[in-house]
């Protein structure tokens, strides 16, 4: 009688024990997850507070003309838009490059490697490698100089802080191509074999199975992918400010531009552009959301 | 096409093509590289040079005798270093709290770990520049060790978030059913436990850090030289040489973290 309510006393405690360490845990983990995006809500109220020039350098009291100074500028709508363009057109040709080389070298562990390699490489550095490759007196330059076809640097064609942005462009692509590759060999790994043998089984072509299975189980599989990356080369700095031309200038580079700009007044305007470049991805990740979950849901159904 | 996919899964006959493709593949991945390598080595290389002379005054590591890229480097491994401890932590610490929440709250606070990933690292130091010197720590390392903390926490959280929906905890309730304090239950299950998933961690936290510029220029003012901030400052005085040599140092260290991952997936068969 005695021992039983003992252990009725011991099971008791061991139970308030472990749902207080439960409460404790959890209380922690809200303590450690505000810690973990205070920062970034501060920091956005600060935008916002210094956007309406309420604090920071230049404040005037509540105001909204950088606000409309930076949205009335075409400076602003250039840069957006061009920022847009090279990210695009990157993710484009990343896309490409990734699915063609998934589907050809799925079996192969040293293509994997070689594809996925460049993710290793910093933003910096690829920077720096992009330069040095086809600046005006780069590499790519002496090659066309050593086959004759130019004579001197300024005769080879201007890829780095040009218009185009052919540069920075190849140096995102090249960056966001590996990443876009390895959510492609593992969409292959789970499904893509094994769907397409069905599909040559069944009697399909090589080139039908390619069409109407493989790639829309791809493209299914690493469209998330290629949203999040993509909205990670809208906010991209470290090759923008290597590669980029003056005019029009990325936003990100933009950014940091009015956040030095030795004209105090001009500072508030970096809070309005900090802004904007985080509502363009917020907006893409909630389109990201939105696929993730659909390929989520299509999976669901196909598996 | 059948037959040569075939061929291909046993490994033994390799299309030509396949191989043409594999090189191909190999310059475009590891070329630019390669050329930070001879730029770096080179003394000088002057305009329509393919190559570096071999005559060029100057050792082939000549460029690494530079104590501003020491002090850069081992700024930046300090950093890298502290950002992945503190992160790792709070990631851990966060990501667990969040397992076991209500569905509800757990959602939200999924949605606050993700804003500092999806910031652009330039709006999030815009907007932090000023707070960071407000609290006296703007251009100072323990500034940008936070600022870099930030995004890197945030990455771990949904990461911790990631690995311990699977983990089963239920040697830790035995364990503490068993009389361990919540501590000692931490040191001798959990930690053990997720061995692999500490190092993953780790390094994940440590490459957030280690190529970050945005935010090293906006918090740290320019003061604090990181290798990135240092070859920025070499390219835009137009030293290529040194400028090489940061973005190898910089290059490396990730290079044998991803080779060491590789190794550790294949030996669990995660990839083929």
């Amino acid at each position: 009688m005695n021992a039983c309510l003992r252990t009725g006393a011991a099971r008791f405690d061991a139970g308030r024990r472990e749902r207080d360490a439960v409460r404790h845990r959890s209380s922690a983990g809200y303590v450690a997850v505000t810690l973990v995006s205070a920062p970034v809500v501060a920091g956005t109220l600060y935008s916002l507070a210094a956007a309406f020039g309420l604090v920071g350098a230049g404040s005037t009291g509540w105001d909204a003309s950088r606000i409309m100074r930076v949205i009335g500028s075409s400076e602003t709508w250039q840069s957006v838009l061009w920022t847009l363009y090279t990210a695009g057109v990157a993710t484009i040709i990343a896309v490409i490059g990734a699915i063609a080389l998934s589907v050809v070298l799925q079996r192969s562990g040293v293509g994997r490697a070689l594809a996925t390699f460049p993710l290793a490489v910093p933003y910096v550095a690829a920077g720096l490698a992009a330069l040095l490759l086809l600046g005006q007196s780069g590499f790519f330059s002496r090659v066309a100089f050593a086959a004759g076809a130019v004579h001197d640097p300024a005769g080879f064609p201007e890829l780095v802080y040009d218009r185009p942005g052919i540069a920075l462009i190849l140096a995102f692509a090249w960056k966001e191509f590996p990443f876009l590759a390895l959510t492609a060999f593992a969409v292959l790994d789970t499904r893509g074999a094994e769907l397409a043998d069905t599909a040559r089984t069944l009697g399909a072509s090589a080139a039908a199975t390619f069409r109407r299975v493989t790639l829309p189980l791809l493209w299914r599989g690493i469209a998330p992918a290629t949203i999040a990356g993509f909205a990670y080369l809208v906010g991209q700095y470290e090759l923008a400010v290597l590669l980029a031309p003056s005019a029009p200038q990325p936003l990100s580079v933009i950014t940091y531009e009015r956040a030095s700009d030795p004209d105090l007044s001009r500072r508030g305007e970096a809070h309005v552009l900090g802004l904007l470049a985080m509502t363009l991805c917020g907006a893409l990740v909630v389109v990201h959301g939105r696929s993730l979950r659909n390929a989520d849901a299509r999976g669901g159904a196909s598996a | 096409m059948s037959m040569q996919r075939d061929a291909m899964a046993s490994g033994r006959v390799v299309a030509p093509w396949h191989v043409f493709l594999l090189v191909a593949l190999g310059v475009v991945s590891l070329g630019p590289v390669l050329l930070l390598v001879l730029r770096a080595a080179a003394a000088s290389w002057l305009y329509p040079d393919l190559l570096p002379s071999r005559g060029a005054t100057g050792s082939t590591l000549g460029a690494f005798a530079t104590p501003i890229l020491w002090s850069a480097l081992t700024r930046s491994v300090l950093l890298a270093v502290a950002t992945a401890v503190v992160a790792t932590l709070l990631g851990f610490v966060a990501g667990r709290g969040l397992v076991r929440a209500p569905r509800g709250l757990r959602e939200l606070a999924t949605g606050a770990a993700f804003l500092p990933v999806v910031a652009p690292p330039i709006a999030l130091g815009v907007g932090i520049q000023v707070l960071a010197i407000r609290a006296g720590v703007g251009g100072s390392l323990v500034g940008v060790l936070i600022a870099h903390v930030i995004p890197a926490a945030g990455y771990l959280t949904l990461y911790f978030l990631g690995v311990l929906s699977a983990y089963d905890r239920s040697m830790e309730d035995e364990a503490r059913t068993l009389g361990a304090t919540a501590w000692q239950t931490f040191l001798r299950v959990t930690v053990p436990a997720l061995r692999a998933r500490w190092l993953e961690a780790l390094v994940l936290g440590a490459l957030v850090s280690w190529g970050q510029l945005a935010l090293t220029l906006l918090v740290g003012g320019g003061a604090v030289q990181t290798l990135p901030v240092a070859l920025l400052s070499f390219t835009r005085a137009g030293d290529d040489r040194l400028a090489a040599a940061a973005a190898l140092l910089l290059t490396i260290p990730p290079a044998l973290a991803f080779g060491v991952v590789q190794r550790g997936a294949r030996r669990t068969g995660a990839s083929a």
